[in-house]
């Protein structure tokens, strides 16, 4: 297995490395004609997967650029008229999924219009609990059975509903990777309100799980996914308490994860945050053999972003004290 | 799909039900004997089709108490195959962590079932099709559904036998929320929450109703349900081939009263039965393997009195 760089190595993968895990070569074989991927091999493109693999691919920086060419034209294809991205093309209605598309064009560039739009589409997007209705509920009839402060707006998984971790990360993602001269105020509040969000929805020793911190006083179980995806949304305040609560949380459970996809996100996390962890590819190749990863288009980009993460999470364009 | 009987009809039209309890109280049992033996009882018309086995898988669990346990899953499909399906694949589309293979690998699922690749199909990652509820009793109208659900020619309803915090019990109705796909709708599945748990346990049922339910009892769980709630010792298997029935059923065993779990209430209405006398129950009976979960506070009104 090729030697995988440590954070304190600032070296960057190299195309033979990635190889040597077969991520790369997965990926650009099961490439559908269409230009995009499906979650997994032969199955029809979708935008996750697609947005996902461009992400992975833009980190590798050497990736074949027709791939990529084809991947981004099937995603500016993909979107829709009111500039959102729906899960699968064709679908009635945007989702979560405009974030990663957003994110994933505009760091590939040469979209910037379409960028622009899944840009304004998010910033106009709220989570059902903004609406007046659903405040006026919350006052009279607060629940018992959960703790959360509603009032704080960040993304939904699709339109209509409450506002959840991931999807306000991923979100947070992309708003952190546009230039100074695209955050509006608007943007700024929404970013604002969403970091809040995410701290509110905290479980309490750390660490996140879906979105529900506390179910009838007992305290929620954080789970790696979630808990990666908003460290890797609040790295612009590695200094909280709670940000490092919560690291802890995660390289602790970093042993015990038996998920290709999960051990990534975890190893792309801290090793982001400049923690020590074992290597992501001995790790890996011991779950390879088992089940190949089940095959999972995402898995194998996740892998990719992992281990390209040193130096592809560098300080954003506009530093969060620019914008705020 | 084609279904054993029909999704939808009239409780009154509706032939009687059945469902058999098993004692079994080990998971180191000789499960598939003991499955298949009880299967056989139900002449179940599985010869040459593709079964689709739906477990309910919500998160990595070494410790057996969350997941309907892999012995389990591995052992109904050994049995099914027994029975001359054609094939018997696993899918399960988990409602809150994304990570199926990291779920799938710390229960050990192919001790059980050996290599997983083409086995299992992690449904919230399938392609989907646009379909037509077959109910409006939420405002949902249509969902996009996993190939591999609508592709199978006999679905089976894998739960554990839970309590759950939001709906009083989550057995093999509720279950079906795992065919969801969590790349239309996220994780959690939050459309179904704002669209009411009890109108989408409905809608999806009505839609894509399990031919045969088989709950986990052997070890259940009582409390603050489905991830949080305590270990039960039931050792019980349940299982029949009306998935109604089958709850209702699984609710009187917990010591729960099935008329007053607003969707198994609700169900009976066109999905099954819920009433004693239309379940012909074979093997052991209520009475004999009945054991009292404890609830929330919340769900105290569930309890059934005394000699129900």
């Amino acid at each position: 297995m090729s030697r995988i760089p440590c954070p304190e190595s600032r070296v960057r993968m190299t195309l033979g490395q990635i190889r040597d895990l077969r991520c790369l070569e997965f990926l650009l074989t099961n490439q559908n004609s269409d230009g995009g991927w499906g979650y997994h091999p032969a199955l029809p493109s979708a935008v996750e997967a697609t947005a996902s693999v461009l992400l992975a691919l833009n980190a590798t920086h050497q990736a074949p650029a027709e791939a990529c060419a084809r991947a981004r034209t099937w995603l500016v294809q993909a979107q829709r008229t009111d500039g959102s991205w729906p899960a699968f093309p064709g679908q009635p209605q945007g989702c979560w999924v405009t974030s990663i598309a957003s994110h994933a064009l505009h760091l590939q560039g040469g979209a910037r219009n379409a960028v622009e739009r899944g840009h304004r589409w998010l910033l106009n997007e709220w989570p059902a609990e903004s609406a007046l209705w659903w405040r006026v509920r919350q006052t009279l009839f607060s629940s018992r059975a959960t703790r959360q402060n509603s009032s704080l707006c960040g993304w939904n998984w699709t339109p209509g509903t409450a506002s959840w971790v991931e999807p306000t990360a991923h979100a947070l993602l992309f708003l952190r990777s546009l230039p100074a001269n695209m955050h509006t105020s608007q943007g700024v509040k929404r970013r604002q309100s969403a970091e809040r969000m995410l701290y509110d929805r905290m479980c309490p020793g750390g660490g996140w799980n879906s979105g529900n911190p506390l179910v009838y006083g007992v305290a929620g179980v954080p789970r790696v996914g979630p808990t990666a995806w908003a460290l890797l949304a609040l790295r612009e305040d590695e200094e909280r308490a709670e940000i490092q609560m919560s690291l802890n949380w995660l390289q602790g459970a970093y042993g015990t994860i038996h998920g290709a996809a999960s051990l990534a996100l975890a190893y792309r996390c801290l090793t982001a945050y400049g923690r020590r962890v074992s290597p992501l590819a001995p790790a890996l190749g011991k779950l390879y053999p088992q089940n190949r990863f089940f095959e999972n288009v995402l898995t194998n980009a996740w892998i990719i972003l992992a281990l390209n993460e040193v130096g592809n999470m560098a300080v954003p364009t506009a530093g969060k004290a620019a914008i705020r | 799909m084609s279904f054993a009987q029909p999704s939808l009809m009239p409780s009154f039209t509706r032939p009687a039900s059945r469902v058999a309890i098993v004692r079994c109280g080990s998971y180191d049992l000789d499960l598939s004997t003991l499955l298949f033996e009880a299967l056989r009882e139900f002449d179940l018309p599985v010869g040459g089709k593709k079964v689709l086995l739906k477990p309910n898988f919500v998160e990595p669990d070494p410790e057996g108490i969350v997941n309907t346990h892999p012995a389990v899953v591995g052992a109904v499909r050994e049995a099914f195959l027994r029975l001359g399906a054609g094939s018997v694949r696993v899918a399960e589309g988990p409602g809150h962590e994304r990570d199926s293979e990291a779920i799938v690998e710390t229960i050990r699922l192919s001790d059980f079932l050996g290599p997983l690749h083409d086995l299992f199909v992690d449904l919230n990652l399938d392609e989907v099709h646009a379909v037509k509820l077959r109910t409006h009793a939420s405002r949902l109208r249509e969902l996009y559904l996993p190939g591999a659900v609508l592709e199978a020619d006999y679905i089976v309803s894998l739960p554990k036998l839970k309590t759950h915090h939001w709906v009083g019990v989550t057995l093999s109705l509720k279950n079906m929320f795992g065919i969801v796909p969590g790349c239309c709708y996220g994780w959690p599945k939050n459309v179904l929450h704002w669209a009411g748990i009890t109108p989408s346990i409905l809608d999806i049922n009505s839609t894509v109703r399990p031919d045969f339910a088989i709950v986990d009892g052997i070890i259940g769980m009582e409390g603050n349900g489905p991830i949080q709630g305590s270990p039960k010792a039931s050792g019980v298997l349940i299982l029949g081939d009306d998935p109604v029935a089958v709850d209702a059923t699984g609710a009187r065993v917990m010591g729960l009263d099935p008329t007053r779990i607003d969707h198994l209430a609700k169900a009976a209405i066109l999905l099954g039965h819920m009433q004693a006398e239309k379940i012909r129950q074979l093997g052991e009976s209520v009475a004999s393997v009945k054991i009292p979960f404890t609830v929330l506070p919340a769900f105290q009104k569930l309890v059934a009195s005394n000699g129900q």
